[in-house]
């Protein structure tokens, strides 16, 4: 059992964090409030295209689609220094972390070849296409209808609190092709398909964050569906467990922490509440941080990710409340124009339980299958 | 960064684990406060366990591991400091160690061969003359002593004093570790098999998600264990022992509350895990005094000890 980084993980984390003092802009953390705003996707596609040509987007993915089969590890350094950052990659991490490497298990030959080489390049954002008014922890409980004429389906319902919708190009879209948990399909869908409306829903947690999408007699080719019909339910619960630990939240988290906790001590503000507050959120964030790792570790020796992964997105929302609640009392003035990065990840920090699902459900799993009580009655 | 195991390590750990399954039951007739260990205690010697750490192969990872593993048990042994602390004290002490912090009652005191003195912002050590140790009955469920007179003490220099206090503080999370993940274990058993309003208590969502969130405390308390069981880093072994006493405090409660009545008596187990537990919410200052510890090691404040 080794906690130390070897020569060549430092080596790497010392090259991301080169390449973010070099092609981050001085007001860069001005940009990184609104992870969704038109500023922040516009410099995403500049900032991942320069990624890409530095092979810092997507070193993990295999060679073929233009990675180097780097390890688990590599990845996670890469998220790690890219949340901690402020997240420069928008949401371009979905595509990194697991719409690419679903399209890869799951996708013809013909999506394989549209898509993901644009995923490499760094110069497509997409958006999931998942929760519903009526499906949200519940999400096998989808509406949208995708109904078959001939040799397309013909969709219609509406999705809500999809993120980066408002800039992106395609959309992962769960739709209904039958009823029951197995009438669940997926569908690649350019969002520049006619019958498709975004609206923007304005919110406490960013520009251009959260939307409705709203499909009316959309029509989408048989091609454009992901596996086969009925298959989305099984894609759906792999991509989601990639997902599970995917962004290493814990990062932010402790650096705005020690980042307050300097302001506070510049300011000779620094006394025992604070001290015992900021110490149980930094013992949170470092709890959440080797949970983490190991799910990592796990990937890494071919493991196959077990509740332990309810566990370590539980344990990040643990840190992530601690720390935005330490900020909120002791530097409530990063709120009012204070500190744009930390204004940001109150806003992400929020959302730590909700975005991905609600964490209800990772305890309701963890309950079950890693304490091993009775189930629920349904 | 790797968390497996390896070879070496695996075996000496499937090798306590053996060991402490045999004690994994308590003896149905027992009612009392404090269940000791003293066949199991034996056995480690004769194992030569409590060495462990010393032994490159193994470590202190592996050590923790045991700590953890024993911390499980319903019997107790005097196992945390004798394993991680020990190795560290230049000199031969004989186990079974104790602390007494300010001078009040400890764990394993009234039978301790060596005892380790906190005093202000020292320690030290002494062997102390077994008439001037006495038992001090208490709801502690560990067996509770104090020192009743004055001993010859060999105070540590400062910089022995800051390594003591890295293995004092992992010591204290990795027993710690071990006390949540039983108490939690007996809780999911009584859960599983008590029935109200004809089902399960364990199938009611308000008990599955407390118990569920006392679990991911216990299991980050065990990766900072570990963690501050191979770095000896002083601000992961303060962070490892705030968790530690920060979670216990909170889940000694939840479970308590989850047994009701039954968690109340000494025919049910629950209380020598729990109040082994509420024995270490003390203990280093308390969660005030791993906070300023934090505060030294992690954010670079200058502060009292």
């Amino acid at each position: 059992m080794d906690f130390d980084w070897d020569t060549e993980q430092q080596g790497f984390r010392s090259t991301v964090r080169a390449f973010l003092a070099a092609h981050l802009p001085a007001d860069w953390e001005e940009l990184a409030h609104g992870p969704g705003s038109e500023a922040q996707s516009a410099f995403s596609k500049k900032f991942c295209a320069e990624l890409a040509k530095a092979g810092l987007l997507v070193p993990h993915w295999p060679q073929r689609w233009g990675g180097r089969d780097a390890d688990p590890w590599t990845a996670f350094i890469l998220a790690e220094e890219m949340w901690a950052a402020g997240e420069p990659r928008g949401g371009q991490y979905m595509n990194v972390n697991w719409i690419g490497p679903t399209l890869m298990r799951f996708g013809s030959e013909e999506q394989q070849q549209r898509y993901i080489p644009a995923m490499a390049h760094g110069e497509t954002i997409w958006c999931q296409g998942f929760s519903e008014p009526e499906a949200g922890s519940d999400l096998a409980s989808l509406r949208t209808r995708a109904e078959k004429h001939g040799d397309s389906y013909r969709i219609n319902g509406q999705k809500i609190w999809t993120s980066y919708a408002g800039h992106a190009d395609t959309c992962f879209l769960l739709a209904r092709t039958s009823p029951g948990r197995n009438g669940i399909s997926i569908f690649l869908l350019p969002m520049t398909t006619p019958g498709i409306t975004v609206r923007q829903i304005p919110s406490v947690i960013g520009e251009g964050d959260i939307h409705e999408v709203f499909f009316d007699e959309v029509e989408a080719p048989a091609s454009a569906m992901l596996g086969g019909e009925g298959q989305g339910w099984e894609v759906v619960r792999t991509a989601l467990s990639l997902e599970r630990v995917g962004i290493p939240r814990f990062a932010l988290a402790a650096r705005m922490l020690s980042r307050s906790v300097a302001r506070l001590q510049g300011d000779g503000r620094f006394g025992h509440g604070a001290i015992e507050q900021a110490a149980r959120a930094r013992a949170a964030c470092e709890a959440a941080r080797l949970y983490s790792y190991n799910i990592v570790d796990q990937r890494c020796h071919g493991i196959p990710t077990g509740p332990e992964a309810s566990a370590a997105r539980f344990a990040t929302v643990m840190a992530e409340r601690l720390v935005g609640e330490f900020v909120v009392e002791h530097m409530p003035d990063a709120l009012a124009g204070g500190d744009p990065l930390l204004l940001a990840h109150h806003q992400r920090a929020i959302v730590a339980g909700i975005a991905s699902g609600a964490a209800e459900i990772q305890l309701n799993l963890i309950a079950t299958d890693l304490l091993r009580l009775p189930r629920e009655p349904r | 960064m790797d968390f497996t195991l390896t070879s070496d390590q695996e075996a000496a750990f499937s090798a306590i684990d053996k060991l402490a399954a045999q004690f994994d039951s308590r003896p149905t007739d027992f009612h009392g406060f404090a269940l000791e260990g003293q066949e199991l205690d034996r056995q480690l010697e004769d194992g030569q366990y409590f060495d462990i750490a010393a032994i490159p192969e193994y470590g202190p990872v592996t050590a923790a591991l045991a700590v953890e593993r024993l911390a499980r048990s319903p019997y107790t042994v005097e196992s945390a400091l004798s394993m991680l602390v020990r190795p560290q004290l230049a000199g031969e002490w004989p186990r079974p160690l104790a602390l007494v912090e300010n001078g009040r009652p400890g764990r394993f005191v009234a039978s301790a061969k060596t005892l380790l003195i906190l005093e202000g912002g020292r320690i030290g050590a002494a062997k102390p003359p077994a008439e001037a140790l006495e038992s001090v009955e208490s709801l502690f469920a560990y067996p509770m002593g104090r020192l009743k007179q004055a001993v010859e003490v060999t105070w540590f220099s400062e910089s022995e004093a800051a390594i003591l206090r890295i293995w004092l503080r992992t010591a204290l999370a990795a027993e710690a570790s071990g006390l949540l993940h039983a108490a939690i274990a007996s809780t999911v058993e009584h859960l599983s098999v008590r029935k109200q309003f004809g089902r399960p208590l364990g199938t009611f969502q308000a008990l599955r998600h407390r118990l569920a969130e006392c679990a991911v405390l216990a299991g980050g308390v065990r990766w900072l264990a570990l963690k501050a069981a191979a770095t000896a880093d002083p601000g992961d072994a303060a962070l490892a022992a705030l968790h530690a006493q920060e979670s216990a405090t909170r889940v000694v409660y939840d479970v308590h509350q989850m047994l009701a009545a039954m968690g109340m008596t000494l025919e049910h187990p629950l209380h020598l895990w729990t109040y082994r537990l509420k024995a270490l919410l003390s203990e280093l200052g308390g969660r005030g005094g791993q906070a300023s510890a934090v505060a030294r090691h992690c954010f670079g404040t200058a502060l009292d000890q």
